[in-house]
């Protein structure tokens, strides 16, 4: 009698409906693994990728030279005589979903090597969940070396262990050799943490090499109207502006300026989006780093040529805008080849033996020599300076492999 | 101490952005008020129609306005069938927010297989052409859209208020039994709302594809400030969605020109919370 | 409580899960259930002020952000103990969410989407302070030093049993609240707040303790997300997704139900999961938008609400008793015939109009009181400032000694005022006995819920509703809606009870057994002011008469002599129809 409330509120029948229901949900989750397995022969690499999300644009590029590269290395006779495959999976640029798969693909699919996913935040997910399980993770797009504290992960984004000195104060070299070097610098950046860090770190170089701040602003990463940040750049006039900026961010700020007919006489972008970045007539004589391009002089060797050109055709036929290979797929086919390069080396799968390895090894690349001695298992800082000329990338800096073409400074 | 130029420049800037707020807005706040239905799926008719612009003007060289008088009526009809299907299963208002999510990430879904994730750029000549108006400069899409914005809100304003149409949405709005006591035919009307809402958000699409650069995960970075740019102004109010879209974008214009811009959403939120404890009548 | 049987089953289920770990499972199956424990946390931690209340909050992940950014400030670069700063971050997002609360609940317009909006903003604000301090500044916060204890010697498993401990506390609390005083008070409050706080329910310390604990919750899921993370950055944690999630999540699986959003939770999450594989990663968002539009579709209130009828109709009632419930004894008796209510001069103006103009008047212990008047001469205005839906702008209301001017409507109501409306105004979405406990629990007689429900039935009986009682108020027709609200006076207990036209639009016959029902209610004890247009129902049952014209009593004294007094006349025959 007493009871009448709770049971209004509970039926017996929706109970059990609910406890189906919540049993369908889970199976459904936890059955995704096992259709997933395949058969034991082939060597199975592990890895996500943001390919829905805010990070998809990128992603993208990751996908296909993966593909490219597992394609060719089983036309080789993959790995030890086996093949080679890829266990990509979807992490919808989550960071906390990206750890949780690299959990799945490690103790449930349990792949036998890894690779990492796409940006910071995510690799360092995943680098957690490596390093609690005893295994090496080989990543390609990692932005903030201080915080990469695992001695088994492998960057190849050969950006040395301190890139927000070496980066700026690269430019600043490039800038510096020119024919009218730069008096007044302007600093505008994106709070995203992996570009904030680098325009904190320019502050620095530039106070040291005695160049004046005019103009140091900070904006939400995410920021829809550039309008009156343009306006206060115009107003400072640097001889150099030095873009903290991810994506998009470079091209919204380089139009907002061009509204106000103002075109920067020097201008860097941290990491642009590469097509929009090439392509925009505003963008003219824009600089940024780089370390691969699939362009001259990278090109020069035959095998960087056949995989720019391989990479140039899957694009075209993926429907991407922007075809030509950059940074991203750069680093990205490195990543597969310092994993290729340690297993056939060592003759193992074992995680503490590649790992090994590749620590004691200078190791040969698209990039050039990787070592993985430094800080975060860093090496040589490997970036270049390029810049927007006529509508394509160049590579101006340094002197020595820029084959010729010049830096345009104003 | 900014130069009055400066600020001269983020004011106007911040007024233009004002307008594409409204703009993005209006049909939200049409069948959030007049159908009660809050409809995520319109930041999705928005890309769907930046996207469509963008292919279209790109492949056919068409002046991207000639292609918004296509998608117009392709996104009338469009918001015409979403309204039946809400009817059709007396979808009531938070229901609407949750069916409209899921249908933003088919919107997504679908713009992701056809145009990739990559960025997509129309080049149309508008994007960074502006006006020289003695020391301040007039950016030409932006003023278009600011332009429309004023125009469609205007006309919105004058069609609730002196049509008989208008009218008598807004006497469904209050009392839907009275109104159809009246011979007031609440279900074309409501498919009316509904077409016309979807229509806005098209002709909101094709300048959102001049002025930006367009990525399908775009469609969910408007969400925020457009919410409160259309409560800020009154449900069904045209005229306070673009009184709200300038307050809020002036606000944020000038935080930017004179702090560090990364202050600017605590000035405009701030904003926005204090009108709504302190004058909550008024909104 | 009643709840044994659900608490036994949230206990045997949590304790099946917190063995788990003891077998060692694969570290994804740990890390895939603590992000179903975490949106479990944070969709139930909502439901219990959104879901129950109606107070649709967008803010959930400002105060789960406070937890995370607390957690990772004070375990991060402050290096206290990871276990230490769990509560910490439950009680920085409660003192934020109480902060909020205790000026937004004040304003009694914030309700619907400008609340949700209003949380929303507070969400971006905190989000741009993080941004621009040093609780972030930017970098991120970075969590790899931060030791956690090891539970079955692993730190997943560690996140893993907080997890599970958050979302069965979030659970427990869930429940609990339902089937309290609060979450009955809450529920009412989600259907009409006005009535609920003229009824007694102390609507703004309910919904400001609902939000607390919400907060608390959400608060220390977010401390414990901070370590799974351990890279804690803005844009994740403020993202529009958060909240957008917690709502989904709530409504698919019920929100005016304790166990529906762990259901929509546990459902959405393993949703997501189920496409993540690389080739089909675009077609498997679709594939969730799709799922998500058709689960809505077909199951607008949700996975429990499938049951809710059925639930309501299967209720056990207790058998109603024959006789009428008698009136809450008050605590100092008054002899009949005393003042049992004085207003004093009660002035009130609205925009400049002036509605009340100083009104005298004395309601006797025992009576039946006339209050008449033409349309618009104030009685309304004077019914809503005696039940303290409005506060006079000068003068005094005297309630058995006690002055009733800066009490809050729903500590009149405890002291024993009831009022009806001229238009009923049930709760809508609870049965008719549930409508009737309500007052019974809040109003004078102050009963738990169990005693609450006998009374309700005894008063539904008394009405003639008792067979409709498992009905929803829209089922019943006018005149049943008008007993209905007679009820909830009954089971109130009030000593004095304020009747607005409850005649209009009854036949003769159902005026008749309403006017025997009035007398029953005043021979139990109580007194009533009864405010009709019905001239012959008036003169028939009152002894005293109040005549209201512009906000001023204009005559008073017994019925057939007010009737006849000139200015009485001009009223109703000259000025007012003038």
């Amino acid at each position: 009698m007493t009871d009448a409330y709770s049971r209004m509120t509970l039926g017996r029948l929706r109970r059990v409906l609910a406890a189906t229901i919540m049993a369908a949900a889970l199976a459904l989750g936890l059955a995704a693994p096992v259709m997933a397995q395949a058969a034991g022969q082939p060597i199975r690499v592990g890895g996500t990728l943001a390919l829905t999300g805010p990070l998809a644009a990128t992603a993208m590029v990751h996908k296909i030279v993966g593909e490219i590269y597992v394609e060719q290395l089983n036309k080789r006779g993959g790995l030890l005589g086996r093949p080679v495959e890829w266990v990509l999976l979807d992490d919808q640029s989550k960071p906390d979903l990206a750890r949780t798969l690299y959990e799945k693909l490690i103790t449930v699919d349990k792949v036998d090597l890894l690779i990492g996913p796409y940006a910071t935040g995510a690799i360092l997910s995943a680098m957690a969940v490596a390093e609690r399980n005893g295994k090496m993770l080989v990543h390609h797009t990692f932005g903030i070396p201080k915080l990469a504290k695992y001695d088994a992960q492998f960057p190849t984004w050969a950006l040395g262990p301190a890139p927000e000195q070496t980066v700026p104060g690269l430019v600043l070299d490039a800038l510096a050799a020119s024919a009218k070097p730069p008096k007044t610098i302007a600093i505008v950046t994106s709070k995203f943490p992996s570009v904030h860090f680098l325009a904190l770190g320019a502050r620095e170089v530039a106070q040291k090499r005695g160049l004046k701040e005019v103009l140091f602003l900070e904006f939400e990463f995410g920021a829809k109207d550039f309008g009156p940040i343009a306006a206060r750049v115009r107003e400072a006039d640097p001889d150099f502006l030095f873009m903290g900026a991810i994506g998009l961010e470079g091209n919204q700020l380089l139009e907002a300026l061009k509204k106000l007919d103002y075109t920067p006489r020097n201008h860097f972008y941290t990491y642009p989006a590469p097509g929009p970045m090439a392509v925009s007539p505003e963008s003219a004589n824009a600089l940024s780093s780089t370390v691969f391009e699939g362009s001259p002089p990278f090109t020069n060797e035959p095998a960087v040529a056949a995989f720019a050109k391989e990479y140039q055709d899957r694009a075209t036929k993926a429907g991407l805008p922007y075809t030509l290979a950059d940074v991203q797929a750069g680093v990205s086919y490195t990543a597969w080849q310092l994993i290729e390069a340690a297993v056939v080396a060592t003759k193992s799968l074992d995680d503490k033996v590649l790992a090994q390895w590749i620590r004691a090894n200078k190791v040969d690349t698209i990039l050039g020599k990787l070592r993985f001695t430094e800080i975060g298992n860093y090496g040589d800082d490997l970036s270049k300076i390029k810049q927007v000329q006529d509508g394509k990338w160049v590579v101006v800096w340094p002197k020595e492999f820029a084959s010729g073409a010049k830096l345009v400074a104003r | 101490m900014p130069s009055a130029n400066l600020l001269g420049q983020s004011l106007l800037s911040g007024i233009l952005a004002g307008g594409l707020y409204a703009l993005l807005g209006l049909g939200l706040s049409l069948s959030w008020r007049f159908l009660r239905i809050i409809n995520l799926s319109h930041f999705g008719f928005i890309f769907l129609g930046a996207y469509l612009t963008y292919q279209v003007a790109t492949s056919f060289h068409l002046s991207p306005f000639a292609v918004m008088l296509a998608i117009v009526p392709l996104l009338f009809a469009l918001g015409v069938a979403q309204q039946a299907l809400f009817v059709r299963f007396a979808v009531n208002e938070f229901g609407s927010l949750l069916v409209t999510f899921g249908m933003v990430a088919i919107i997504e879904s679908l713009i992701q297989y056809f145009w990739t994730a990559d960025f997509r750029r129309l080049e149309s000549g508008y994007g960074t052409l502006s006006y020289r108006i003695g020391p301040l400069f007039l950016p030409v899409a932006e003023a278009l859209t600011f332009l429309v914005a004023v125009v469609l809100g205007l006309a919105a304003w004058a069609a609730l208020r002196f049509t008989y149409l208008g009218k008598a949405m807004r006497a469904s709005a209050e009392d839907p039994a009275m109104a159809a006591a009246f011979g007031v035919r609440e279900r074309s009307l409501a498919l009316l709302v509904a077409g016309t809402s979807a229509a806005t958000a098209g002709i909101a699409g094709t300048f959102v594809a001049l002025t930006a650069t367009l990525a399908p995960a775009q469609i969910y970075a408007w969400i925020g400030v457009i919410f409160a740019v259309v409560i800020m102004g009154g449900l069904g109010n045209p005229l306070g969605i673009l009184a709200a879209g300038l307050l809020i974008g002036v606000s944020e214009a000038l935080t930017m020109a004179l702090t560090s811009p990364s202050w600017a959403p605590l000035v405009s939120f701030t904003l926005l919370i204090a009108v709504l404890i302190l004058r909550p009548g008024r909104v | 409580m009643r709840v044994r049987w659900q608490m036994a089953a949230i206990a045997g289920a949590g304790s099946c899960l917190a063995l788990l770990p003891a077998a060692h499972p694969a570290a994804f199956v740990e890390s895939f259930l603590y992000l179903i424990f975490l949106w479990v946390a944070l969709a139930t931690s909502w439901a219990i002020l959104s879901g129950y209340s109606g107070y649709f909050s967008f803010g959930h992940g400002a105060f789960f952000g406070a937890g995370m950014y607390t957690t990772a400030n004070l375990a991060g670069p402050l290096g206290l103990p990871f276990l230490w700063t769990v509560p910490a971050a439950g009680l920085s997002a409660m003192v934020l969410g109480v902060a909020v609360g205790a000026v937004v609940f004040r304003v009694r317009r914030l309700r619907g989407e400008l609340f949700a909006l209003l949380t929303l903003a507070v969400t971006f604000v905190l989000a741009t302070v993080v941004l621009n301090t040093p609780l972030d500044g930017g970098p991120g916060v970075y969590l790899s030093g931060v030791k956690l204890p090891a539970l079955y010697g692993g730190g997943t498993s560690t996140i893993y049993l907080l997890g599970l401990a958050v979302a069965l506390a979030s659970v427990v609390a869930a429940l609990l609240v339902q089937q309290s005083r609060l979450g009955r008070g809450l529920f009412a409050i989600s259907d009409d707040e006005d009535v609920a706080e003229v009824m007694g329910i102390p609507s703004f310390r309910y919904k400001l303790t609902a939000l607390a604990m919400s907060c608390f919750l959400a608060g220390v899921a977010g401390g414990i997300h901070a370590v799974f993370v351990f890279y804690v950055t803005v844009a994740e944690t403020f993202s529009i997704t958060v909240p957008l999630y917690v709502v989904l999540m709530s409504v698919l699986g019920g929100a005016r139900h304790w166990i529906g959003p762990a259901i929509g939770a546990a459902l959405v999450t393993a949703l997501t999961y189920a496409f993540v594989g690389g080739d089909l990663a675009v077609i498997g968002r679709a594939a969730i938008g799709l799922v998500l539009v058709l689960a809505v579709l077909f199951l607008p209130q949700g996975v429990t609400g499938l049951l809710a009828s059925r639930a309501r109709r299967s209720l056990r009632l207790p058998q109603p008793g024959a006789a009428m419930p008698p009136a809450v004894a008050p605590q100092r008796p008054l002899r009949p015939g005393s003042p049992l209510l004085a207003c004093q001069d009660v002035q009130l103006s609205f925009r400049g109009v002036r509605a009340l103009g100083g009104v005298e008047l004395e309601v006797r212990e025992g009576e039946i009181l006339g209050l008449v008047g033409p349309n618009g001469s104030g009685k309304s205005t004077l019914t809503n400032v005696i039940s303290g839906y409005y506060r006079p702008d000068a003068g005094r209301v005297l309630f058995a000694g006690h002055d009733l001017g800066h009490e809050p409507a729903h500590r009149i109501a405890r002291l024993g005022i009831a009022r009806t409306y001229q238009i009923p105004r049930p709760y809508a979405r609870l049965s008719v006995a549930e409508n009737v406990a309500l007052s019974a629990m809040f109003g004078a007689a102050g009963l738990e819920p169990d005693a609450a429900l006998r009374r309700a039935m005894d008063s539904l009986a008394i009405v003639g509703l008792d067979a409709r009682a498992r009905t929803l108020p829209r089922e019943l027709n006018l005149h049943q809606r008008k007993f209905l609200e007679l009820a909830r006076v009954v089971a109130s207990g009030a000593r004095l009870v304020l009747l607005d036209e409850v005649l209009a639009g009854l036949s003769p016959a159902e005026m008749d057994s309403a006017l025997s029902l009035v007398r029953a209610i005043r021979d139990r004890g109580t007194t009533i002011v009864f405010i009709e247009h019905n001239m012959r129902a008036v003169l028939s049952l009152t002894d005293r008469l109040v005549v209201l014209n512009h906000g001023q009593v204009i005559a008073a004294g017994a019925p057939r002599a007010v009737m006849r007094q000139p200015e009485v006349v001009a009223a109703y025959l000259g000025t007012a129809h003038a």
